[in-house]
């Protein structure tokens, strides 16, 4: 796979804790548009690899590199002002905050955050909030969350806090939108649904996805391409169709008896 | 659990029976910027003006009351910038208060300053002291930076006992009348220095909440009530995480300051063991949370309620026994509203009163909530 034009390209990207090496010289770059979804068993590092891209972890050697730049000098919180924007694997909504805040603070990036001219109310400063909050409705109307825009995110049910995450991280208007097991704790029927919905978003505004996942269904039914680690090793990576029957990833699942 | 269906299916889905959602009770919606809202805000800036008519024509020693509460208000404002709303517990705000106290005092002691330009000073000072003391934020979390600020907290006084020459020591420092008579626009004599400052204090408070208000609800508010909420998902979301709380505590030094000088200009008379320990910063976080966390008005109930809770005790009952009682008032409030006075007033009165954001998309469909049809068909 060229290299050109890719978004994201992680190479050689190894990390180790103590005596563990949980990766071992993973690569893989993800395409403008693509729904990349990274599978593998527990334990196989999809999570810490999840961990060095949104830089919470620093890997030991390897390439990050986001449209050329090298990601691994970026602080996190500089991450959606290049395009990356993020959800979380258990949810980390902003509790004591409105849905609509919440959908706000994804626009953190968007434009310069003033104390001084949030103290006194600087015209300037006001229209550019009045232009988020624009785009913030506008994102809550398209995930059916505006009859809940004024609740606060904790004590909502699960299902639509994910949606709210969804509004969050779409605010920043990311070219790369980082799905940590977005599945997780959903009903199958739900999970169908947050399927299309990605899919739909995805079509709408033109980002690309990486899909960090253990729900095969989900996996091989959005993805355009997928890659599988086991161990911290890639094994695979490919089309979803492919993946369905290729030896190493069924041994890595089933056990290699099998 | 059908809210993910809902999305998929947006055309069944019907917004105004969420599930979970209770069935909206008789409530008056008031969108914000129209004539009834300008109505509800004129209505209640003429209370206030009444109120402080009011006010001003008790006796003395009331007057000086109240004016105290202005006083505190002003710096417990100051300190749910930063442990109200960025969730950063800090029992060092008495040094923040007795900074501004002394910078006023040395100032106009020996610089013969007028007491009002002694204000910025006063107010520059605690804004980088309050970047200093936010710094260790940034690594040390939750009890272990309240330490830290009660560290500040402890050692001021100390420092203010030692630095004798300029502070006058442990003896104390007094700022002659003279120096504090209210300045000669306002047309007051010197002996009138108590209507001066209860005004004066009750500008001052009405301008640092309107500051406030606008801070908590721009966008720097919501990254210091996310940064309090969730620091990784901060971060994520593009939010400095570090300056946030750096600022915010230079902000909140910096008001609390304010209510130190005013202080000064209102007693006359500083000691280091007077109204600077420790004992003063809690006295804050009791108003604060009495008054409500993290609210707008949360800080001047709350100045009422330590200022004036401890007399209403003691005028029913004798000696010790006062202090026992105001204990156990204080528990029964937090026991009954653990949101604050205004936390649970404003729960009270969400179900009432429902104020709407002008730039709502379903106002322009229709003027009453309940959405009138579903979300608009995409695609």
């Amino acid at each position: 796979m060229a290299a050109d034009g890719a978004l994201l390209t992680l190479r050689d990207v190894t990390i180790g804790f103590g005596g563990v090496t949980a990766l071992d010289a993973v690569g893989f770059d993800v395409q403008p548009g693509q729904i990349l979804g990274l599978i593998g068993p527990n334990g196989a590092g999809k999570t810490t690899l999840f961990n060095c891209i949104t830089r919470i972890y620093q890997p030991n050697s390897g390439d990050i590199r986001w449209q050329g730049e090298d990601l691994l000098r970026v602080p996190a919180h500089h991450l959606p002002k290049l395009g990356i924007a993020r959800t979380f694997q258990n949810l980390a909504l902003f509790g004591g905050m409105s849905v609509f805040d919440n959908t706000m603070s994804g626009g953190s990036s968007q434009a310069r955050i003033g104390a001084t001219s949030g103290l006194v109310g600087w015209p300037p400063s006001r229209s550019r909030t009045k232009k988020l909050r624009a785009k913030a409705w506008e994102l809550l109307e398209r995930l059916d969350l505006v009859a809940l825009a004024d609740a606060p995110a904790a004590g909502l049910p699960f299902g639509t806090l994910k949606r709210v995450e969804l509004a969050r991280a779409l605010m920043a208007e990311p070219k790369l939108l980082l799905l940590d097991e977005p599945a997780g704790g959903l009903t199958h029927s739900e999970v169908k649904a947050l399927g299309e919905l990605i899919v739909s978003l995805r079509d709408d505004y033109g980002f690309a996805a990486l899909l960090v996942e253990h729900h095969m269904g989900l996996v091989l039914g959005i993805s355009d391409h997928v890659v599988a680690l086991d161990f911290g090793n890639k094994i695979f990576e490919g089309s979803p169709e492919q993946v369905k029957h290729d030896p190493a990833v069924i041994a890595a699942y089933l056990g290699r008896a099998a | 659990m059908t809210t993910i269906d809902d999305t998929a299916a947006p055309s069944t889905a019907k917004p105004g029976a969420r599930p979970g959602g209770k069935p909206k009770g008789p409530r008056f919606l008031v969108v914000q910027g129209t004539l009834p809202y300008r109505g509800l805000q004129l209505g209640a800036v003429l209370l206030v003006a009444l109120l402080l008519l009011w006010a001003s024509g008790l006796p003395a020693f009331r007057m000086g009351q109240i004016t105290n509460v202005f006083i505190i208000a002003i710096a417990i404002a100051g300190l749910n910038l930063v442990t109200g709303y960025t969730g950063l517990l800090s029992i060092g705000h008495s040094a923040f208060f007795g900074l501004g106290a002394y910078t006023t005092g040395i100032l106009i002691v020996k610089y013969e300053f007028a007491p009002l330009s002694t204000i910025p000073v006063a107010i520059g000072l605690c804004f980088v002291l309050g970047l200093l003391v936010g710094l260790p934020s940034l690594r040390i979390h939750g009890l272990y930076l309240a330490l830290v600020t009660l560290a500040v907290a402890v050692s001021f006084p100390e420092i203010v006992r030692r630095a004798e020459e300029l502070t006058g020591g442990a003896a104390g420092m007094v700022v002659r009348s003279r120096f504090l008579a209210p300045p000669e626009w306002t047309g007051l004599v010197r002996a009138e220095r108590g209507i001066w400052m209860f005004w004066f204090s009750a500008a001052v408070l009405a301008v640092v909440m309107l500051l406030c208000r606008n801070l908590v609800r721009s966008r720097f508010g919501i990254a210091m009530r996310a940064t309090r909420d969730n620091e990784i998902a901060a971060a994520a979301n593009g939010i400095s995480v570090a300056r946030t709380k750096i600022v915010a505590f230079g902000i909140s030094g910096a008001i609390t300051g304010l209510a130190g000088s005013l202080f000064t200009m209102y007693m006359g008379a500083l000691s280091p063991d007077g109204s600077f320990t420790l004992l003063k910063s809690i006295e804050f976080i009791t108003g604060l949370v009495l008054g409500g966390v993290a609210t707008q008005i949360g800080p001047l109930v709350g100045a009422f309620a330590v200022v004036f809770l401890p007399y209403l005790t003691a005028s029913y009952t004798e000696g010790p026994l006062a202090g026992v009682v105001f204990g156990i008032v204080l528990i029964v409030i937090v026991f009954l509203m653990p949101e604050g006075i205004v936390g649970r007033v404003g729960i009270l009165a969400r179900k009432v009163v429902h104020i709407v954001p002008a730039d709502h998309p379903r106002l322009g469909r229709a003027d009453r909530e309940g959405p009138p049809e579903p979300a608009r068909a995409e695609q």
